[in-house]
């Protein structure tokens, strides 16, 4: 009993981990279903995310956060994204050669998208690690039984939580959400329908670089922003989608939780392993189960 | 003949090696009558010390312009050159093989990570160029990584464990947890920690290891709390401790049990509200003669840093820079050897270095032995740089702590006199 | 004999000028503006990437993890000298390329049988695991801090030696290596092997319904891309005199393959080593102009994935053909090459 009451808050600890991963890992997985394209250059667009919030935090507050948080927060939550999302749209205009071509080149092109934007962000805001305020509401401790927890956390798993719902959503009972899915099926088929197959994949590339984004607005405050944040991002990301299996947005996400809890659960008996540990369970699920969890035929394959 | 596809091939390559062999004559550098002495600035411009790194820079090149207003040393001008070493040993080591052997350094100054600063001064150990390790940490620098041309500037590890242990027992309790980062610096810091707070009579209930990088204390917080120890030290830093303040900070766990957190440089203190109880070198509201002035000279120099004071990184920089050329002038010559016999057992007196004490140069490790200033968070600040409250200041003879080094001879020590 | 001489000529002039190039480069690189240790540097790296490229060049496989390879061979060295105060140069090398082999096989198991993305994935994910390991495994390695203060071994016969500790003698002893790599990689390349492993780059299903264990030949080019790297990353370890786990990250597996690619690996046989010397060389002269050198070189990058997949030693093949075209005179002399033409 002992054992259980000692363990149990790692547990739950471990499933806000596990959320956290899984928004990470949303937009990337949009990505990597509906277009095929492993986008490595997500992590950076996550840090991209975080920065650009700072910027508008700051430009809105202009004498020093001096302006109620909770404004400068929010909005920031809407403009960064669509920021992000502007530069998705970039580059994935510069994608568009490498389409027809082995998915590699697309893979080696996000490659470097991803370090040209740690650079330029390097570059523009300098290599300081800097302090992400948020919304007093939001801060703070909150006691649980005796122990003291951040309320910050709760409030970002339980956005995780409604950002996974929403998408889910989206995709799985709306109009546009339908026509994302045939094109990932049948992109051929889709223009025959005369659905232009252009706006479409810079939509869903806007769409999944945006939430990569967002994922970085509401990490930025735990984790710290600083340039070399991305990389903290996409390693989970992609861990997570292989995991889960290319192409499964349910797979993701339980792979995300999974890989959280197993984060989370590691810690509480050896905590300098439990980064290790994510790499064991991808290297366990995949060699029991070839294409992740849940994981489709794709092109990918090949 | 027809000209084939090979032929142009072949053409192309030779024009290539003409090429090369024709610009070396242009690229050829012509020697001028009197040379500068060049200093090799070796600090972090990326990477997790990218911020202490250009403060210590600052540090340097304020020390240079101080003496080439004064007609520079032994009538020679001061240049210096930097390259970014980006917190990554292997880029040290490149970084110094370059400075050495294409830019012709004299001296090289500057280290905020342990890795580089070991990896930099086997090349500067090579080739006898003397090396100051100017903000670098580990116990080490002066014990198993030490070398004949290396000095190192800054308080290590062992010292603040030194200064800060004892007291700590005494006032906050004997169960401690130890929070190590997972490399040479968190490692040897804890280890005399433990050393010292087991002799004082604490008894080291847990310690958790902090792989570098750790971005989500959110285990460890947890962990602790179950642990409920009287004091938490902690032999994190960079980065991982800003995260790490942050967090602890906002789960309101700093006024739940005492924190113990060593060394914490300015760079990184500066904008996040420090906690616990930790340790520094210097403090730009110290009430000595010297540090006005000092402070005006900076703000002066640097109208447009976000830091607008200087902290004990820049100061640091600064002083073994200035000691560096003040010796040179002394001993009226580059040579390696002499300098480095000029600066063993080298005396400073408490206004020379804007401490409480006089400081000297440990003969037998190259160490600076100095005051150490215990601190914490300041209440009631009366500006905004204002965070430091300091509560002790430690003599450099009670916060020594020796490391075992053997240190190459000046016969095995290659001559180098630039 | 004489058959292979003749027809591979050209190839032949082209490996004699690269190493007599190279052999000379200690006479004039301080004339140029750099130094000894940027030459060695280089060197090492071109034997890395001159293995890694029969991977992803010549077997199609994309490894974005080979860091952990090369990293693996430095520590060979490293802990060979540190913990068994070992001075036999010999043992040394031939302990970093059994690490490659042991490490590349167990790798290669578990990962050859996958393909493109799949394969690259799972190799990133091992390049991080190996990494995570080189720093963890603190009593061995160190951690970040590496193993420090290792020696040029001299080059042992028995009855004489010879010092490489001067950046210059160990350039000319790895230049002696890269030599033998070299051929020992070309006359790989233009065996029945080789054949097979350029058919199932090409097409893997087809080569598997032509009766090839596709699974073992991706195995044994894997392995052997590894024990080179691992080679290589000994000789690295040497130049540095420590191994440091930096070398494993992502970051730098990934710059590796970006090398490869612009130099052209994917089509030519020296294409790697272009890549080699353009990174460094854009390394140390635009990182002198400015801090955001690595941007620069990205952006170079991206623009070649998207224009000239080929890299560089592409673009030369295109613009030779295109000179030769102009020449009227000139009969076409060779059919158009589908994939590597001896560049």
């Amino acid at each position: 009993m002992e054992f259980f009451l000692d363990i149990l808050p790692h547990i739950l600890n471990g499933l806000t981990i596990g959320l956290l991963f899984a928004l990470i890992a949303l937009g990337f997985t949009l990505i990597v279903g509906v277009m095929e394209l492993i986008n490595l250059a997500h992590g950076s667009l996550f840090a991209l995310g975080a920065y650009l919030a700072l910027a508008t935090m700051s430009y809105l507050g202009a004498s020093g956060f001096t302006s109620p948080t909770i404004f400068q927060y929010s909005a920031a939550l809407v403009v960064a994204p669509i920021g992000v999302a502007g530069v998705g749209m970039g580059l994935e205009l510069g994608m568009r050669r490498t389409y027809g071509k082995d998915p590699l080149y697309g893979l080696l092109f996000t490659f470097g998208a991803a370090l040209v934007i740690e650079e330029g962000i390097r570059q523009f805001w300098g290599s300081n690690d800097l302090y992400f305020p948020t919304p007093s509401f939001i801060s703070g401790p909150i006691i649980l039984g005796d122990l003291f927890y951040p309320k910050y956390r709760i409030f970002a798993s339980i956005f995780a939580i409604i950002m996974i719902i929403l998408l889910w959503f989206f995709i799985e009972r709306t109009k546009v959400g339908a026509i994302i899915k045939a094109g990932a099926h049948d992109s051929e088929m889709v223009r025959a329908l005369g659905i232009n197959l252009t706006v479409l994949r810079a939509g869903v590339f806007a769409l999944g670089t945006a939430l990569a984004g967002i994922a970085g607005i509401i990490l930025g405050p735990i984790w710290g922003v600083r340039p070399h944040m991305g990389v903290d991002a996409v390693i989970p990301a992609f861990l997570i989608v292989v995991v889960g299996g290319v192409g499964s947005f349910r797979g993701s996400v339980i792979a995300g939780i999974a890989v959280g809890l197993t984060s989370g659960i590691t810690a509480y008996f050896a905590e300098d392993w439990s980064i290790l540990s994510i790499y064991i369970l991808l290297a366990v699920v995949l060699i029991v189960r070839q294409r992740g969890l849940f994981g489709k035929a794709s092109s990918l394959d090949t | 003949m027809t000209f084939s596809k090979t032929h142009f091939r072949v053409l192309c390559l030779l024009l290539i090696l003409v090429i090369f062999i024709l610009s070396a004559g242009v690229i050829a550098q012509d020697d001028a009558e009197v040379t500068p002495i060049i200093i090799g600035f070796t600090s972090d411009a990326s990477g997790q010390y990218a911020n202490s790194g250009a403060m210590d820079r600052r540090g340097m090149m304020m020390a240079i312009e101080e003496f080439n207003a004064n007609g520079g040393v032994l009538g020679r001008t001061i240049e210096w050159v930097h390259y970014d070493t980006e917190t990554n040993p292997a880029t040290g080591t490149r970084v110094a093989e370059r400075m050495i052997n294409q830019d012709g350094v004299s001296f090289m100054i500057g280290a905020v990570s342990s890795g580089v600063a070991n990896a930099i001064s086997q090349v500067a150990q090579e080739n006898g160029v003397i090396y100051f390790n100017t903000n670098s940490s580990s116990p080490t620098e002066s014990g198993e990584n030490c070398h004949r041309t290396k000095f190192v500037w800054d308080g290590h590890g062992a010292n603040f464990s030194q200064a800060t242990v004892a007291g700590a027992v005494e006032t906050y309790g004997s169960n401690w947890l130890l929070l190590t980062n997972d490399y040479v610096w968190g490692h040897d810091t804890s280890a005399a920690t433990r050393e010292l707070a087991e002799a004082s009579g604490a008894t080291i209930i847990d310690e958790l290891l902090v792989p570098q990088g750790t971005r989500d204390f959110s285990s460890y917080l947890l962990t602790i709390q179950q642990a409920a120890p009287d004091v938490v030290a902690a032999a994190v830093g960079g980065d991982d401790l800003r995260a790490l303040r942050i967090q602890v900070v906002d789960q309101g766990l700093d006024t739940q049990m005492a924190w113990i957190n060593n060394q914490q440089d300015w760079p990184d203190v500066y904008g996040v509200p420090p906690f616990g109880l930790f340790g520094t070198t210097w403090y730009y509201d110290l009430d000595l003669p010297g540090v006005e002035d000092f402070v005006a000279r900076y703000q002066e120099m640097y109208p447009d840093t976000s830091l607008r004071v200087p902290g004990n990184v820049f100061y640091n920089g600064y002083m073994a820079t200035h000691t560096l050329l003040t010796v040179i002038e002394e001993v009226g010559t580059t040579n390696n050897h002499a300098i480095i016999e000029a600066l063993e057992g080298r005396t400073f007196t408490a206004e020379e270095r804007m401490q409480h004490d006089g400081a000297w140069i440990d003969a037998e490790n190259h160490h600076v032995q100095q005051t150490i200033y215990l601190a914490t968070a300041n209440a009631e600040p009366q500006d905004e740089y204002d965070i430091y409250e300091i509560v002790s200041i430690v003599s450099p003879e009670d916060a020594m702590v020796r490391q075992d080094c053997t240190l190459e001879s000046l016969e095995d020590t290659p001559v180098y006199e630039p | 004999m004489t058959q292979i001489l003749s027809k591979f000529r050209t190839d032949f002039i082209k490996m004699g000028l690269v190493f007599i190039f190279l052999a000379t480069v200690p006479l004039w690189i301080g004339r140029i503006g750099l130094y000894d240790y940027i030459a060695l540097e280089i060197l090492i790296w071109c034997i890395y990437a001159m293995g890694y490229n029969l991977a992803l060049g010549y077997t199609g496989l994309p490894s974005f993890g080979h860091g952990a390879f090369f990293g693996i061979g430095a520590y060979a060295m490293a802990i060979y000298q540190f913990h068994f105060g070992g001075t036999s140069l010999w043992i040394g090398l031939s302990l970093s390329i059994l690490a490659g082999i042991v490490f590349g096989a167990v790798t290669g198991g578990l990962v050859s049988h996958r393909r493109g993305i799949y394969f690259a994935l799972l190799t990133i994910a091992f390049g991080q695991m190996f990494w995570f390991l080189a720093i963890k495994l603190r009593d061995v390695t160190k951690g970040e801090d590496g193993l420090l203060n290792l020696e040029r071994l001299p080059v042992d016969f028995g009855f004489f030696s010879i010092d490489i500790s001067s950046s210059n003698s160990l350039y000319y002893f790895s230049l002696v290596i890269f030599v033998i790599v070299v051929v020992l990689l070309w006359l790989l390349i233009h065996s029945n092997f080789g054949y097979v492993i350029r058919a199932l780059k090409q097409n893997e299903t087809r080569a598997q319904f032509l009766g090839y264990n596709v699974r073992f030949f991706k195995l044994i080019s894997f392995t052997l891309s590894c024990a080179i790297s691992a080679l290589a990353g000994g000789l690295f370890a040497l130049a540095q005199r420590s191994a440091f786990p930096d070398v494993m990250a992502l970051h730098w597996s990934g710059i590796i393959v970006m090398m490869v690619i612009i130099g052209g690996g994917m089509v030519s046989f020296w294409g790697p080593v272009l890549g080699v010397m353009f990174y460094f060389i854009t390394r140390d002269i635009v990182g002198g102009i400015t801090e955001a050198w690595l941007m620069w070189f990205g952006a170079a990058f991206m623009a070649v994935i998207v224009f000239q997949p080929e890299g560089i030693a592409g673009m030369w093949g295109n613009l030779s053909k295109r000179f030769q075209r102009v020449n009227t005179k000139t009969k076409l002399e060779e059919p158009q090459e589908a994939q590597h033409e001896p560049v």
